[in-house]
């Protein structure tokens, strides 16, 4: 399995040593997915860049309306961002059911996306906040919609040179909040074999002003559930219009049967996570 | 093969060694510097038996490459004894019947430790919680939990700071 490892200094170094490599080149931050695909020689790359000295990465911060969220910042940190324990605390509740403590205290926020399992736990709540991934190489950044970067299973847009410096979404207006769920067959170390996330605008009036959902390890990526969605906004979120928006939300997703759960299941799963995931959007809100 | 000068200070002993990148930290520990107390098992940072401390945060060595420990404080499980005095975590352990096979234990031990320095008076379900990432075939994980929170209220009568 051996390889050259770099770790450079700077975004434009770490970027300059991929190229270098015409595309054989990984990078790693906490390591805990490269580290067992190449043990396990599912991954073999010629050269591994640490990006874990190159300054300004790890930061969460929020500028005017705009929230930044460095591509280093790790699971743990995540968990325990004060900024994130209000209307975002979907994000805490993404973070935290990722591994154990191990894992967490060195996996990234940038690992999990660039991964881009199906299963990604951090990707579904980032969805429905329409995050913009931002990628960057040796002579600038651009921006990337979360939902065209997520290509297919393990699949980005990111180029073998480029590296994710982070995600920016904008902070969530008043009375409103992200939720999510994540459904395996233990409560941690666990595959999700589904996960719900919801984020709620209420109006003073109590209804529903806008509505985003998202599913993961339901398709080949996160993804939002739009028809759901239509059902819900400027209405009132009572019992029977979650219901319908559940079974609408079923429909649209395509889940595979593997050894965790079948596909039947999957559906059954989501139909009944997005009601709830709703309605804990809405708890923090009336709360 | 390349190999990387790495220099690692594990339980405040500086070792200055040469390796190739795809060594993992756990390979190094248990078979360059002898420091057998960290296991080997499943290599996919699922079961936690290789558990050290990287600057006081708990993390699977199998799934961390060895160069990329460069100027990292590590701490073994060879490290929180003091001579013949054990850390109160090893003395609640062994009061308390926790320890059967052994195999999890150290890394049972350094998870606790870790959680017990961020957390110095948990819950029941806070100690099950930061346990998870730390599988034992043999207890049942009760007694296990109990030595974590009775080794908590030890450290925290003592004022211990180890």
């Amino acid at each position: 399995m051996s390889f050259e490892y770099c770790a450079p200094a700077t975004l434009a170094e770490a970027s300059a040593l991929a190229a270098q490599t015409d595309g054989t080149a990984s990078f790693i931050a906490g390591g805990t997915d490269l580290v067992i695909q190449m043990r396990r020689q599912q991954r073999r790359p010629s050269r591994v860049i640490d990006l874990r000295g190159i300054p300004d990465l790890d930061s969460i911060v929020t500028i005017r309306d705009k929230v930044s969220l460095g591509a280093l910042t790790t699971h743990r940190a995540v968990e325990r961002c004060p900024a994130f324990s209000g209307a975002l605390r979907g994000l805490i509740e993404s973070a935290q059911v990722i591994g154990g403590h191990q894992v967490r205290n060195v996996a990234t926020v940038g690992g999990n996306l660039c991964n881009a399992s199906p299963a990604a736990d951090l990707l579904p709540v980032l969805l429905t906040l329409e995050a913009d991934a931002h990628l960057a190489d040796g002579s600038g950044t651009r921006a990337v919609s979360l939902i065209d970067f997520l290509r297919g299973p393990g699949l980005t847009a990111r180029r073998p040179d480029e590296v994710l410096t982070g995600v920016f979404f904008a902070v969530p207006p008043a009375r409103s909040a992200t939720a999510f769920i994540k459904i395996g067959r233990r409560r941690a170390m666990e595959i999700s074999v589904a996960s719900a996330a919801a984020f709620v605008t209420l109006g003073e009036d109590g209804r529903c002003i806008d509505v985003r959902l998202a599913a993961g390890a339901v398709a080949p990526t996160a993804m939002r559930l739009h028809a759901a969605e239509v059902l819900l906004r400027g209405e009132r979120l009572t019992r029977d219009v979650l219901t319908a928006a559940g079974r609408t939300a079923a429909a649209t997703i395509s889940p595979l049967s593997d050894v965790r759960a079948s596909a039947a299941y999957r559906r059954r799963l989501i139909e009944i996570a997005i009601p709830r995931a709703i309605e804990h959007s809405i708890a923090r809100i009336e709360g | 093969m390349h190999t990387y000068p790495v220099e690692l200070l594990v339980n405040g002993e500086r070792h200055d060694i040469a390796v190739p990148a795809d060594r993992s930290l756990l390979s190094v520990l248990r078979d360059d510097l002898g420091l057998t107390g960290t296991k080997t098992n499943c290599l996919e940072a699922e079961c936690g038996v290789c558990t050290v401390l990287i600057d006081g945060l708990a993390v699977n060595a199998c799934a961390t490459l060895a160069v990329q420990c460069r100027g990292s404080a590590i701490t073994t499980i060879e490290g929180l004894a003091r001579g013949d005095a054990l850390h109160p975590l090893q003395e609640a352990f062994v009061a308390l019947g926790a320890v059967q096979c052994g195999y999890c234990i150290p890394g049972m031990i350094m998870t606790a430790k870790a959680f017990l320095d961020d957390n110095p008076e948990p819950d029941e379900p806070g100690i099950r919680e930061a346990l998870a990432g730390t599988i034992c075939r043999c207890t049942g994980y009760q007694k296990i939990v109990d030595a974590v929170a009775a080794a908590a209220r030890k450290m925290n009568r003592e004022g211990c700071r180890r």
